[in-house]
């Protein structure tokens, strides 16, 4: 008897619960966004991954905004906080007018102290800011700190003038990062910052703040009523979701639980299509995969750093074979579905004013490259089905970070093709951490990984010949050419300018062949249709959010 | 027996502290020595190169190992583990968020554990050599050996994506402020359904085999055999002799099964969104954070021992000749 009374006592208290009222009050309208992990910060000074880059812009607007242009694949610049900007006719120095009704989420008002205050932080070595080195066209010290006085001239609380170091060839680039509230900031010692509350609890001037920030589980952004961003029609709330598991967050998507998702997988759109609530849209030409081939001896150049080419991939005319050898295009149709196209250089088809047409992608073709292992003196001598040159048998392994599907079926398929032509590969997996120490200490002849393109373009990060200078030149390729014109590149700010020099630098890395480039991968985006006025280009999946509508 | 029980604890304690020590040490050793650079982060075309060496440099991983050690062990007497490279904060204060959420978890999942193993045991074993006592024993082994992301997606996958009764992950709806009281109770006791499910399925079957396997034995042991010959009823003995008897080594167990539930469980904690010391170290791994995978280490070794302490007091609770064994 006591027993059935227990059960039913436990029984009582569920059903309780769940049949318990749980009526809402009146509930703001809400944007779901899934993100596959937790923020570290929201901090703009220590910001550094994709979702906090894209939370910080909503909370911290720039002088600028940039938006991308799809006619001539490029960025145009707005006004954000300034009104307009004013440059000098010898372009040493840029005159901003900024807005006089932007305000702090705590209500101050934004003024030249706080863009002046800003760059002070992000260039101050002690503060150990993600900005920190970036200013080059700016006055600065040894240690690389912003020259205040020279640098800025406060004429007014909402007048700015920023001087350039002469002779150089500044752009809107070189003064685009999130402003910070003075006010705020300077109650801080700079050397604990990064452990303040203020990484927690920011005072923003976005059209959103921070309403709560629940670890691992969700970050709730308010539409903040003081912005003048800020209009009726915008979202209440948008609410990033941390949902680890990929599968989990397409079931969400399915499910309605969230409104928002990038980078699916392309099997699972199939999943999607039937559905009437549901949108897919893709992002494509920014992101590639490619074989990274060592250019030089790695050995001989961790003894003494001294650069002598590669046994294996030394040759020009071997990694060209080596393209034509392997079917990108099976891995792309197989894989990807066809969500991607054949990476030609490394620069794609969206970059419309820079890309270079004449180049054709290299077709599948063993035959070919058979014929220029042998012009470069490879057989097979010992007829053991593996090529060799001086003694030397065309054995490597590949190294790929574990966990990337696509990379592992990929690699079965890159083996597959090279053993037809008589070269042996085997793959191993690395753990992302130790792959990565692996690229930057040149420890790996080969390995496949992927490569992200800034917009605006920047590929003397990756591509310039010094090899101290440029530590992501993991394939360390050399060339004058290429290296006179990437200096250039730095010098010229006219499109007209730039495409002449990019065209040459696209034609000169083709010849090269520095590395094996495999495809360009779309990044899928999948969003509830209820979502309305998004802006998704190659400039990002998530950018003015405040602009982002309901219609249900 | 009071003095010996202190005397047991005050030896455990002791040696425990020696046990985390060298814990730590080895961790701390083994998170340098192995592959990856917390500083790797900062690596990145679009970053200043010489930022990684500052940070570096700010992280104190530019000294010899030696001198890390020493200052590492000088501050963690004064019990500063040091500040986590990826959260900014003393690797504390973002622990403990994470270890309420899963001594909570925990807690809960270990009862249900317990709970549902006994009964199970006993609902089997008073059916002993029937149908349905050899379909549970099958039943628990193929439990046991499912993974528990298994568990996890299937149970998403009809309670969730087919029924739609239950929410997917998380432990609280994005609409939980606008609930009053009891609907938030609601919306916590509807989201910890799965994951409580997922994590307790695999204790549930051990516990069960467990046990129903010892009642067996003892069972069959000459005392019941003369208990039963004077005359004592099959309740009395499954209660006053046949479980006391039955659950002792199972303690051990149960000790051990709790220690690993506070460490963290991964998997269910991926699988349903949950904020639990699973993930906070296995990020803290892949991030490189060696402070904070030295905290989570510590804590998850820690609760191992508190877990077997206490498991080792029920025994002596329950069975005084136990203390002389622990003595030796």
């Amino acid at each position: 008897m006591k027993k059935v009374k227990s059960y039913l006592l436990f029984i009582s208290i569920i059903s309780l619960i769940v049949s318990c009222n749980n009526e809402r009050t009146v509930a703001p309208d809400r944007a779901v966004i899934a993100i596959s992990a937790d923020l570290e910060t929201i901090n703009p000074i220590y910001s550094f991954s994709v979702d906090e880059g894209v939370i910080d812009e909503t909370l911290f607007l720039n002088l600028i905004q940039f938006e991308w242009n799809d006619e001539t694949g490029d960025l145009d610049a707005k006004p954000m906080l300034a009104l307009n900007w004013q440059w000098a006719p010898d372009s040493s120095s840029i005159v901003f007018n900024l807005r006089d009704d932007a305000l702090w989420s705590d209500g101050k008002k934004l003024t030249s102290e706080d863009i002046v205050y800003s760059f002070d932080i992000y260039s101050d070595p002690i503060v150990q800011s993600r900005y920190y080195g970036s200013f080059k066209n700016l006055y600065k010290d040894y240690e690389e700190h912003i020259d205040l006085k020279k640098t800025f001239e406060i004429q007014s609380p909402y007048k700015l003038k920023i001087n350039f170091i002469s002779g150089s060839t500044p752009s809107l680039l070189d003064v685009a990062f999130p402003i910070i509230p003075k006010h705020i900031y300077e109650k801080l010692d700079r050397k604990s910052i990064s452990t303040s509350e203020i990484n927690f609890n920011p005072i923003s001037n976005g059209a959103y703040k921070l309403k709560r920030w629940e670890r691992n589980q969700m970050i709730v952004l308010e539409a903040d009523k003081k912005s003048f961003l800020y209009n009726e029609e915008m979202i209440d709330e948008i609410i990033f979701k941390i949902v680890p598991d990929y599968n989990s967050r397409v079931t969400q998507l399915k499910k309605g639980e969230v409104d928002f998702c990038e980078l699916i997988k392309p099997a699972d759109t199939k999943d999607f299509t039937d559905l009437k609530n549901i949108e897919i849209k893709t992002i494509k030409g920014r992101e590639y995969d490619y074989i990274g081939l060592s250019n030089i001896d790695i050995e001989k150049y961790a003894k003494n750093q001294n650069v002598y080419p590669n046994k294996l991939f030394g040759s020009a005319k071997v990694r060209r074979a080596l393209l034509f050898a392997i079917n990108r295009k099976e891995i792309l149709s197989e894989y990807l579905d066809n969500y991607g196209e054949l990476v030609v250089t490394p620069i794609s088809s969206i970059f419309k004013s820079y890309y270079n047409k004449e180049l054709e992608p290299i077709e599948f073709n063993p035959e070919t490259a058979r014929r220029l292992l042998s012009e470069d003196g490879w057989s097979d001598i010992d007829n053991n089905g593996v090529i060799e040159k001086d003694g030397v048998e065309f054995a490597f392994t590949l190294f790929i970070p574990s966990g990337n599907p696509l990379r592992e079926f990929a690699a079965i398929v890159i083996a597959n093709n090279l053993k037809a032509i008589g070269i042996e590969m085997k793959t191993q997996k690395l753990e992302l951490g130790a792959f990565v120490e692996n690229l930057y200490t040149k420890k790996m002849d080969a390995w496949m990984a992927s490569l992200y393109i800034p917009v605006p373009l920047d590929l003397k990060t990756i591509w310039y010949s010094d090899l101290e200078k440029t530590p992501n030149n993991f394939a360390s390729y050399q060339n004058a050419v290429s290296d006179h014109i990437l200096n250039l590149l730095e010098k010229k700010t006219s499109i007209q300018e730039k495409r002449g020099l990019y065209l040459k630098l696209q034609k000169n890395i083709f010849q090269d062949n520095p590395v094996i480039f495999l495809y360009w991968i779309d990044d899928i985006i999948i969003h509830n249709s209820r979502l309305k006025n998004l802006t998704i280009n190659p400039y990002g999946a998530l950018q003015k959010i405040w602009e982002w509508k309901i219609q249900e | 027996m009071k003095n010996k029980l202190y005397r047991v604890v005050f030896k455990r304690i002791a040696s425990s502290a020696l046990v985390l020590l060298l814990l730590v040490t080895f961790i701390f050793l083994l998170v340098r020595l192995s592959p990856g650079d917390p500083s790797q982060k900062f690596l990145s075309p679009q970053l200043n190169p010489q930022l990684a060496e500052k940070v570096t440099k700010s992280f104190g991983l530019d000294q010899p190992i030696y001198i890390q050690y020493y200052s590492f062990i000088l501050n963690l007497f004064s019990g500063d583990f040091g500040i986590s490279y990826n959260y900014r904060q003393p690797v504390f204060s973002v622990v403990k968020d994470y270890f309420f959420f899963t001594l909570v978890f925990s807690f809960i999942s270990f009862i249900l554990q317990l709970s549902f193993g006994y009964w199970f045991a006993k609902f089997s074993f008073y059916r002993r050599g029937k149908l349905i006592d050899r379909l549970l024993s099958k039943i628990s082994i193929i439990t046991f050996s499912l993974p528990s992301f298994v568990v996890g997606l299937i149970l998403v996958y009809i309670f969730s994506v087919k029924l739609d009764l239950l929410p997917t992950s998380g432990i609280k709806s994005i609409y939980f402020d606008d609930l009053n009281f009891m609907g938030k109770m609601k919306d916590y006791f509807l989201h910890l359904i799965l994951p409580m499910i997922t994590l307790s399925f695999a204790g549930i079957a051990v516990f069960y085999k467990y046990l129903r396997d010892n009642l067996n034995t003892v069972a069959n042991s000459p005392f019941i055999t003369s208990l039963r010959a004077n005359g004592f009823s099959e309740k009395k003995i499954f209660k006053n002799h046949l479980v006391p008897n039955a659950i002792q080594p199972l303690i051990s167990i149960a000790g051990i099964e709790f220690g690993i539930l506070l460490g963290g469980a991964l998997l269910t904690e991926v699988i349903f969104s949950l904020p639990g010391m699973g993930r906070l170290t296995i990020n803290a791994i892949l991030n490189r954070d060696f402070p904070l995978i030295i905290a989570c280490s510590f804590i998850a070794g820690l609760m191992m021992i508190i877990s077997n302490l206490a498991a080792d007091i029920i025994k002596i609770k329950m069975d005084k000749r136990f203390i002389k064994e622990l003595i030796n």
